[in-house]
């Protein structure tokens, strides 16, 4: 017992002080000077600070050369997964498209009354600063979701900015660098993004669960479930994130569920991302006075002219639907009618073919009539006109025996 | 002249093989995540590391996994030194298997390489739940651990394969 105790402690004791052939430390010291490290770099020391700095200016500008052979990789298979799926995509685009076509419209109605009663409230913010990045590094790994850009304190951004995709929240940054930064996704299970559910204005805080997925905690107020889609965009409290940035949305399936933590569905694939869009909001300074009453005289007059231009096309639209109800009327009746007269038409066919088959009929009847009348009279006269050893009259079954019976007899036919 | 010296580049770039395959893990965190799989992904670092510095301890530098270790802390985001930190200790595990072990055992290493990583992992989330209030999904790692030890079986027949057969061929002309 005690023998296999010394080897334990002999081998432990090798693990850690011996060096291999090519080591120059053993993994005690090692093991120490990481453990100074993570202490110190948590403590904020300077000198930590510094080479945590060149580790990273290094890290990431090597890390996005080692991946152009997996971007590669990736980016083909995108490509080949969007190729499979573009059809159905471009049926589906299509029909969207149409109907968005008509939304714009009311949409810039209501983005112009909103900013009219933003500025009322004094919660209208404007873009202060707005740069584009690439996205150096995509490393979605399973425990922090993350992203490096190749934009840094060099050019203004600093932290807590907003990182978008076109218009849909990707992240915050998180960490500045001299030439890059750090976004944290929202998809990060870390991210707490205080988020407003529309329709119901319902404020809550979401979280991170998957690449393509959040999760709602922290409702404030009932969220009854029912089976209604909500859309989730930020509600602007704590003032992190201006409000009304589109996020995602709970669909009907999910919002039917009794149950507390609701799923988001992201609007973007945090996996797909190539160049964002990092910005900073800033409250407008315009005060309501009597220097902005022209310009809200001018928006009252925007609005007022795209309400028209709006109740135009919806006029428009309307007729175009009536004339095409129309049109649709009009060649039911035409199919209709066609099918019609290709019925009576074979219809004239048969009774065609009836009348034919009728006549043949007929014929036979008379024909029939007639042998009958001629038998009847072939016994009551046929010895009249029947051939005999005596007489020299006509032969059974010839045509002139047949007359001669239908006369009743020879002398009928010479009277 | 000039053969010999290309044999002595490739032999050179066989030797540093394990380091460059390292960094190259590290720096592109080799998992596929880009399939888009949902419940899928291992720690290549983690097999490479164990095993390396079990069977080739020399092809390994402790240093340079250290090195590896911070660079990895750089990419995942997790406060540096963390990476390096478990990295080692899976160095140290594999140093003690190799010390008492006498006859190698392919099954007998993946098991123990199994509890290595359930250990790495269980002072990884304590670390960065409770000390650095990260926070970390369960699923996501009992995932990971689960394929990291499943994928051991795959990748120490391909080194097994890669040490016998080219680097070794190499060797011997």
């Amino acid at each position: 017992m005690e023998t296999s105790r010394d080897d334990f402690i002999i081998a432990i004791r090798s693990a850690f002080l011996k060096k291999g052939t090519q080591q120059k430390f053993s993994l005690l010291s090692l093991l120490l000077f990481s453990i100074i490290f993570l202490v110190l770099g948590s403590l904020n020391f300077k000198a930590i600070g510094y080479v945590k700095l060149a580790i990273k200016e290094i890290v990431y500008t090597s890390s996005f050369i080692v991946s152009v052979p997996e971007n590669f990789v990736k980016n083909t298979y995108s490509d080949i997964s969007n190729h499979f799926s573009h059809y159905n995509d471009y049926k589906k685009i299509k029909v969207e498209l149409e109907s968005l076509k008509l939304k714009k419209l009311t949409n810039k109605i209501l983005t112009l009354e909103n900013i009219k009663y933003k500025k009322l409230v004094d919660d209208y913010f404007i873009k202060e600063n707005e740069t584009f990045a690439k996205a150096l590094i995509d490393k979605q790994s399973p425990f922090l979701r993350s992203i490096i850009i190749n934009k840094g304190s060099k050019n203004n951004i600093q932290l807590g900015m907003i990182v978008l995709e076109e218009d849909y929240l990707v992240g915050k940054i998180v960490e500045v660098n001299y030439l890059t930064s750090r976004v944290l996704l929202i998809s990060d299970i870390n991210s707490k993004i205080p988020v407003s559910l529309q329709p119901g204005d319902i404020q809550a805080i979401m979280s991170g669960k998957s690449r393509t997925k959040g999760v709602l905690q922290y409702i404030k107020g009932d969220l009854i479930s029912n089976k209604e889609e909500l859309t989730v965009v930020t509600s602007g409290s704590g003032g992190v994130f201006k409000s009304g940035i589109p996020i995602g949305k709970i669909l009907a399936k999910e919002n039917s569920l009794e149950k507390e933590d609701k799923i988001v569905n992201f609007y973007r694939d945090f996996a797909q991302l190539k160049f964002v869009k990092v910005t900073s909001y800033l409250k407008e300074k315009e005060d309501i006075d009597i220097s902005s009453k022209g310009y809200l005289k001018k928006q009252a007059i925007k609005i007022k002219e795209t309400i028209e231009q709006n109740e135009t096309l919806r006029v428009l639209t309307e007729q175009k639907r009536i004339l095409i109800e129309q049109k649709k009327i009009a060649d039911e009746i035409r199919i209709k009618i066609e099918e019609e007269n290709i019925i009576l038409k074979n219809k004239t066919v048969e009774l065609e073919k009836e009348i034919s088959i009728a006549k043949i009929t007929i014929e036979k009847d008379t024909i029939g009539r007639n042998n009958l009348v001629f038998l009847q009279l072939n016994l009551l006269h046929g010895h009249k006109c029947r051939k005999t050893f005596y007489n020299n009259l006509f032969k059974v079954n010839t045509e002139e025996y047949r007359k001669c019976v239908l006369n009743k007899g020879v002398d009928k036919i010479s009277e | 002249m000039s053969s010999i010296n290309r044999r002595h580049l490739i032999l050179r770039l066989y030797r540093f093989f394990p380091v460059i395959l390292l960094f190259v893990s590290v720096l592109n965190i080799f998992d596929f995540n880009y399939l888009g799989l949902k419940y899928f992904s291992f720690n290549f670092s983690y097999i490479l590391i164990f095993y390396y510095s079990l069977k080739k301890s020399e092809s390994l530098g402790y240093i340079a996994i250290f090195i590896a270790g911070l660079f990895n802390d750089v990419i995942v985001g997790t406060p540096i030194g963390l990476s390096s930190l478990m990295y080692l200790i899976l160095c140290v595990a594999s140093s003690y298997l190799r010390n008492i072990t006498l006859r190698p055992n392919l099954t007998k290493d993946c098991i123990f390489f199994l509890i290595t990583i359930l250990i790495i992992n269980s002072l990884l989330f304590v670390a960065l739940n409770f000390i650095f209030n990260y926070e970390i999904d369960y699923f996501n790692q009992i995932i990971n651990i689960v394929y990291t030890f499943l994928f051991y079986f795959l990748f120490s027949h391909l080194f097994n394969f890669f040490e016998n057969y080219m680097v070794g061929s190499n060797n011997v002309r």
